[in-house]
């Protein structure tokens, strides 16, 4: 601490550079791997943004949604299923070589064209609309996609077609001038991106080390070293903050906030995380087929008592599955999911519910509050005349025929419903294939008009019928969005940008500074 | 004497396939490493797209084979997670626990014996009460609360000591005193009664009949004597805290260990780290359980004699 003090007051005097400082953060999850590809874990979220560039940026400062040049310095659409760009010239990557058309083709094809499975997984859900990608000359390129598509930009902005470096990929593993797959798990342990910090450091799950890359093309990182300690234990987490062994630390559960706001040489930020906690049922279980017995079981959660009692009224309880960073397609005026415990119980009734015992499984502790969520709602079901038991499985059972209940997250990947909902509960999604939800070709052809329309009124339509079908035969209850807080010591100026997806550590110029205290 | 550390060994290696075996089929049987590794929203089809790049579509005595024949080629096999090979991972891991266990057992021994013996000697005055006291007070206090005590003192109010870490040697102080707490309270109160019960023997007073000077009578006959019972006590407990006793002290002081790693591992089901990782948690507990009772024939010829 002291050293930071120190350094801090040099980097006063150094005004206008970069400082000259080093940041130490206690993390509740260190990744074990860094590959933006294949990646869409919270844990990993968190570490991307960094060390490696999208072509088109974002100002995420804000939750509106306005696009900045990344390492694309203009792109336009030269057919209607076209999009050319230009490309930033003088980027370098980590490793010194300098980036070329090439390793922005190599970059995408690789999620476009995948046959690497971790990739092909990944691309599927979210980027099966984009055919190929292309050189044209040493400056530009052309992406073709399938269909007209109204989220150019959004999916250009995705993590995982963040830009990597071909050469160097190729020559991780066996053949140098070959691509193999083992290339690609080479690169997760060896990153190298255009970012503002390189990746000095990776020891999985125990420690990451960021360096400032003197030679990225954007404005230098304002500090010259962060080192990311894994500390799991929450407890060990905070003393070592009051300690001064770490500067911030991540993941500090809403019990423990009084612990920070205490100590008056710290402080602690946070906001609701753009992600919901959910709780799901089986359209197809014998018990739950009826639908009016799902809408009870949904009307009998009073949400709002959850977010009091759990989240300290931090968390945001929804209407229905949209969130504020979808900009002009948020839809909060929508009412799919409400409180109504007497509709609950009339609708038992017409169902003719005979008691039959419903089981909400949860994960033992994945989840913050998860199960005690579990067990509130199960006490709320038994006000309403509902037989419910709780059953605590660490094991996901959302494939399991016999899942009745349970929770799990539907987390914004990127911010558009598409980003969230979407790809959750597209048409031979995820849920759908797992066999807890269905869907039928009115179902389909109102997705399709949500997800390739390029009014946003006929999409917003569209979600809307969606959502309304959700309600008339509901497969998930979105619960709330999670508080999450982040604590530091009160001369560090951090908090988690608007624009970003959740839990990402963004330290570039800008997004961190030293208050002069 | 050599045919009686053959029997230890042989005895050894049957136990350590049983071990591996119920190792490779029960992490089986509790779930499956995609949903962890790759997150709870994909396709069916995309699960099995991934079953198939890891291997686990393979039926499983297929799999079991070739997890066996590892042990001839030395190819563990790729973390599902971390995507290197597990040796390197255990190995980095290993050696932190290792030292970690090597200063607790250190600090044990080097307490814990002089302590249990001046307990039996002045086991009628105040000293033998305090020392037993001390010991009552450690062998009751988990070792959790025991390092949220320190860290309480000597990091939080104090700030003399690192909390997280392995860095330095002062990162060593608190998680050796948590680690090596109730192992220092169990040996005392051990090395006390054994030496007690030798105390008592003829041939100790034979011994000072014969004209050795109590000092000499207590380490010549006395401690040889009581060896035995304190060499098994060592052993339980050092097999112990490698098996698991370390998963705690590991997780508070965030030490990067075998530990932290295991129940990484079986939470997520990464089946080659938690095989290999078993496995060397394994042979460091035989290793230990083989020199322990080679030790006893060192200590005691009526063993080395009776059972070769």
């Amino acid at each position: 601490m002291t050293r930071l003090l120190a350094t801090t007051a040099l980097a006063a005097l150094m005004a206008g550079s970069a400082f000259a400082v080093e940041l130490k953060v206690g993390a509740a999850n260190v990744t074990t791997y860094l590959d933006p590809g294949r990646d869409h874990s919270n844990v990993g979220s968190q570490f991307y943004y960094n060390s490696f560039d999208v072509l088109v940026e974002k100002n995420y400062d804000t939750l509106e949604t306005e696009w900045r040049p990344g390492l694309a310095t203009e792109w336009k659409l030269v057919e209607p299923t076209v999009m050319e760009l230009k490309l930033r010239q003088g980027v370098k990557f980590h490793n010194g070589d300098a980036m070329t058309a090439d390793d922005v083709v190599f970059s995408l094809n690789r999620m476009y064209q995948a046959d690497f499975p971790p990739y092909q997984v990944r691309a599927r859900d979210r980027l099966a609309n984009f055919e190929k990608a292309e050189k044209v000359d040493e400056q530009t390129i052309r992406i073709t996609a399938k269909k007209e598509e109204p989220l150019w930009e959004t999916l250009l902005n995705l993590q995982q077609v963040m830009i990597v470096p071909m050469k160097y990929t190729m020559s991780l593993a066996g053949d140098p001038n070959a691509l193999e797959h083992d290339d690609f798990e080479a690169f997760s342990l060896k990153p190298v991106g255009t970012g503002p910090y390189k990746v000095a450091e990776l020891a999985p799950g125990e420690r990451l080390v960021w360096e400032r890359f003197d030679d990225f093309w954007g404005d230098k990182a304002p500090l010259e070293r962060v080192t990311v300690t894994q500390i799991p234990e929450t407890a060990s987490r905070i003393t070592a903050l009051k300690t001064g062994e770490v500067d911030l630390i991540t993941n500090v559960a809403p019990d423990q906030l009084t612990l920070i706001e205490q100590d008056p040489k710290l402080k602690a930020v946070g906001s609701a995380t753009a992600l919901f906690h959910v709780m799901i049922m089986n359209v197809n279980h014998p018990t739950l087929k009826d639908p009016r017995i799902r809408q009870a079981m949904s009307l009998a959660v009073d949400r709002d008592t959850l977010n009091e009692a759990l989240w300290f009224g931090k968390a945001i309880v929804p209407s229905t599955h949209t969130m504020q960073e979808y900009g002009p397609l948020y839809m909060p005026d929508l009412v799919t999911f409400e409180y109504n415990p007497e509709k609950a119980k009339e609708l038992l009734k017409e169902a003719g519910y005979n008691g039959e015992e419903i089981v909400y499984t949860s994960f033992p502790t994945y989840y913050t509050n998860g199960l005690l969520a579990a067990q509130a709602i199960v006490d709320m079901w038994k006000a309403v005349g509902i037989n419910g038991k709780v059953e605590v499985n660490d094991k996901w059972t959302g494939g399991a025929p016999e899942m009745m209940a349970r929770n799990w997250s539907n987390p914004m990947y990127f911010a558009d419903p598409f980003g969230s909902f979407g790809v959750m509960w597209a048409p031979g999604g995820p849920s759908q294939s797992e066999g807890r939800f269905n869907t039928d070709e009115a179902y389909a052809e109102s997705w399709e008009r949500f997800r390739f329309s390029k009014d946003i009124e006929a999409r917003k339509a569209a979600y809307a019928e969606l959502m309304d079908r959700i309600k008339a035969d509901p497969p998930l209850l979105p619960l709330y969005r999670p508080y999450e807080s982040w604590a530091m010591s009160t001369n560090i100026d951090w908090a988690p940008k608007k624009g970003h997806i959740p839990y990402v550590l963004d330290f570039r110029a800008g997004s961190i500074t030293f208050a002069t205290n | 004497m050599i045919a009686y550390a053959v029997r230890v060994i042989a005895k050894a290696l049957v136990t350590f396939l049983a071990i591996v075996t119920l190792v490779f089929f029960f992490t089986r049987i509790t779930g499956n490493p995609i949903d962890y590794v790759i997150g709870q929203g994909i396709t069916q089809e995309d699960r099995a797209l991934l079953m198939t790049y890891f291997g686990l579509d393979q039926p499983l005595w297929l799999q079991y084979l070739r997890f066996l024949r590892a042990f001839v080629d030395g190819e563990f096999g790729l973390s599902f997670v971390e995507r290197r090979p597990v040796t390197e991972i255990v190995a980095d891991r290993l050696w932190p626990s290792l030292q970690l266990l090597g200063s607790g057992l250190a600090l044990t021994l080097l307490l814990s014996i002089p302590l249990g013996i001046v307990a039996a000697i002045e086991r009628k005055s105040w000293i033998g009460n305090a020392v037993m006291s001390f010991a009552f007070i450690g062998y009751a206090i988990p070792n959790f609360v025991l390092a949220t005590f320190l860290i309480l003192i000597f990091a939080y109010w104090l700030n003399w000591l690192p909390v997280v870490g392995n860095g330095t040697a002062l990162h060593f102080i608190m998680p050796t005193i948590t680690l090596s707490g109730v192992m220092i309270a169990a040996l005392t109160r051990f090395t006390r009664n054994a030496m007690l019960d030798v105390l008592g023997q003829d041939y100790m007073r034979t011994a000072r009949a014969k004209g050795l000077s109590e000092r000499q009578g207590l380490f010549k006959h006395g401690l040889r004597n009581a060896s035995i019972t304190i060499l098994s006590v060592i052993g339980l407990q050092v097999a112990g805290l490698a098996a698991s006793g370390n998963v705690v002290v590991e997780a508070i002081f965030a030490w990067p260990g075998i530990g932290d790693l295991l129940v990484r591992s079986a939470i997520q089901r990464d089946y080659p780290v938690l095989q290999f990782g078993v496995i060397a948690v394994s042979v460091a507990v035989l290793t230990v359980n083989a020199l322990v009772d080679i030790a006893y024939a060192y200590a005691d010829p009526r063993i080395r004699l009776a059972r070769a």
